[in-house]
């Protein structure tokens, strides 16, 4: 394994962490999908032009139809690509049916199955079992599934490879310098995903201190010798919410699928909020504080009685 | 009745029907839409103690919104606890979750479920519709203790046999699903906006069980793909009782699951954000 980074400072910007651990060619894991997801992460990407990337994750939505949506992905293993209750994945639907702008490799697995494969990829095993897959065509469309009988029992069983992707970006709401984090709500496979990757980026809504991290230790999720640079990233995950930071921003999200049904009504929304943002500040000071304050407000009013930021 | 009780639309009487099969004191893990809508309703009326999970990973959850997703900061208010995914879904396999809650977008006799590919003329490679996937889906209906199915019954979506097995039911019917090595029980409900169908003991055949009033034996037989048996003592698809109307109107006033609602424009930012203080902020889902 590569020799993680050991500075007991490993704060860094977006650029130059997207430049460092992202190279075309390489696999990429985007903890979480929906709440926490990376957004910020997949805009810089498109902006810096990756391509021929593997896409390694159980689920993704709209950081997932970005990418795909602008080619950066040579090959997707997936249990979900989607939006959601909506609208469609356009762009994933574009991509695989007609192969516009191309057409990625598709390897799927069931949720559990690609989260187990992480899951190796943290423990260093070759491979975990589950009596998920059986049964069903997965295995016939994916010769990575390999159906056994267990040694011991005779019974069937599905294995499914380890996988250790080359970098992980995972958005979190509180981290230290060093990389300890603080994940509130969904913790998606987060903790499992840093372990599993060969670089992990840690974005965050918060940079606190390591004493405040030592105050409540058990609220680590992810411990710092598997994390290699931390970015201060507020808003990361817009239009997706955050819980205890921001609400969903759901007519934003609604606009996107809508311009998404057609290639030229995407890529219209791609100049305007990618190129046409070339810093984090810009877009939001494209969407205006007065928005970002209500999304705010509803979470705050939405979360009252609950502990948290 | 009431009014409110008379107006009900076919989604309501497909939740309620849900929702009653759901009992007291049993885990239940559900996707977004209707059959979380089902298993709030069971929660708030004969299933006080069933506990309501998301593949997402929170267990227990009490929104007060609706989730627009399974991983949307919504379904982790107020639960009991947020695991790993995998962990969550590990409690699946293991068999702690006694009911899921899935659907698909084809569906053959035997309950097998494809939400991953329509091939048409294509191929899976260059299918003619590609969907989402399976998300959780494979993994409920392979472990959990029983699966209930919901979706709506249209000739596209019930035939002779599904373009791909996403989620498997009693695969060739009989004993296969057993002899397979699936740890859960398989599908015990089809729930759908025209009729409710089980299957049979032994051959796992599906059968109509229940028809809706809106429609008829013949209809239904026209839209299923396959030559469907009727129940000898084929019932009526119950209504909504009043108490489970009030139910859904509290927790989805906008209408977001359950129906068209003027109240919530997703195209105006400040109306959006108005209906969210306005409607939402109070309600445990």
């Amino acid at each position: 394994m590569k020799d993680r980074n050991r500075s007991r400072d490993k704060v860094t910007d977006l650029k130059t962490a997207v430049a460092n651990y992202v190279h075309d060619g390489c696999s990429l894991c985007l903890g979480s999908a929906i709440a926490r997801e990376p957004m910020a992460v997949a805009r810089e990407i498109i902006r810096q032009g990756k391509k021929d990337l593997t896409l390694i994750e159980t689920a993704k939505t709209s950081s997932g139809e970005l990418l795909v949506g602008m080619g950066c992905l040579k090959k997707i293993e997936i249990a979900y690509f989607w939006i959601g209750v909506i609208g469609q994945g356009y762009n994933f639907r574009r991509a695989i049916e007609k192969g516009v702008p191309l057409k990625p490799e598709l390897e799927e697995y069931s949720m559990l199955s690609s989260s187990l494969r992480l899951l190796a990829g943290s423990m260093k095993v070759p491979f975990l079992p589950t009596k998920s897959l059986i049964g069903s065509d997965l295995p016939k469309v994916n010769p990575k599934i390999k159906i056994i009988d267990d040694p011991y029992t005779g019974e069937k069983i599905a294995l499914v490879p380890a996988v250790n992707p080359d970098v992980t970006f995972i958005h979190v709401q509180k981290c230290d310098p060093l990389g300890n984090a603080v994940i509130l709500g969904n913790l998606w496979n987060d903790s499992t995903s840093a372990r599993a990757a060969i670089c992990t980026v840690l974005t965050c809504e918060e940079i606190i201190s390591e004493e405040e991290i030592r105050r409540n230790p058990n609220m680590t999720a992810i411990p710092h010798y598997c994390v290699d640079a931390v970015v201060h990233l507020p808003f990361g995950a817009h239009p997706e919410p955050v819980d205890g930071y921001y609400w969903m921003d759901q007519p934003f999200r609604k606009n996107f699928v809508e311009l998404s049904k057609t290639r030229e009504g995407f890529l219209q929304w791609i100049d305007d909020w990618v190129y046409g943002c070339e810093e984090n500040d810009q877009y939001l000071n494209k969407l205006g504080g007065d928005r970002l304050d209500a999304l705010r407000d509803l979470e705050q009013k939405y979360r009252h009685g609950m502990t948290g930021p | 009745m009431s009014e409110r009780a008379e107006q009900f639309q076919a989604v309501h009487q497909m939740a309620c029907a849900a929702a009653r099969l759901i009992r007291d004191g049993e885990t239940v893990i559900v996707g977004i839409g209707l059959p979380l809508i089902a298993a709030v309703i069971a929660r708030e009326e004969h299933a006080p103690n069933s506990t309501i999970l998301f593949e997402g990973g929170a267990i227990g959850t009490k929104s007060r919104r609706i989730p627009w997703s399974i991983a949307d900061s919504a379904t982790s208010d107020y639960a009991q606890a947020c695991m790993e995914v995998w962990r969550v879904l590990s409690d699946v396999q293991a068999g702690y979750i006694d009911v899921g809650i899935v659907g698909g977008a084809q569906i053959d006799r035997f309950g097998n479920l494809n939400s991953n590919t329509i091939i048409g003329q294509g191929s899976y490679i260059s299918p003619q519709v590609r969907m989402p996937g399976s998300g959780g889906s494979n993994d409920i209906a392979s472990s959990c203790g029983r699966t209930i199915i919901m979706m709506r019954l249209r000739k596209e979506n019930f035939v002779d046999k599904v373009d791909f097995v996403t989620s498997p039911g009693f695969l060739e019917g009989g004993d296969s699903r057993r002899r397979m090595g699936l740890r859960g029980g398989g599908p015990e409900a089809v729930v759908t906006d025209k009729g409710i169908f089980r299957f049979h003991p032994e051959t796992k055949r599906m059968f109509l069980s229940e028809i809706s009033s809106r429609s008829s034996i013949r209809e239904i037989k026209e839209f299923v793909g396959w030559d469907l048996e009727v129940a000898a003592d084929l019932k009526s698809m119950e209504a909504p009782k009043e108490l489970q109307m009030e139910i859904m109107a509290r927790f989805d006033p906008l209408g977001i699951i359950l129906g068209p609602s003027e109240e919530i424009r997703l195209d105006d930012f400040q109306s959006y954000y108005q209906a969210m203080i306005k409607n939402v902020l109070h309600h445990n889902i």
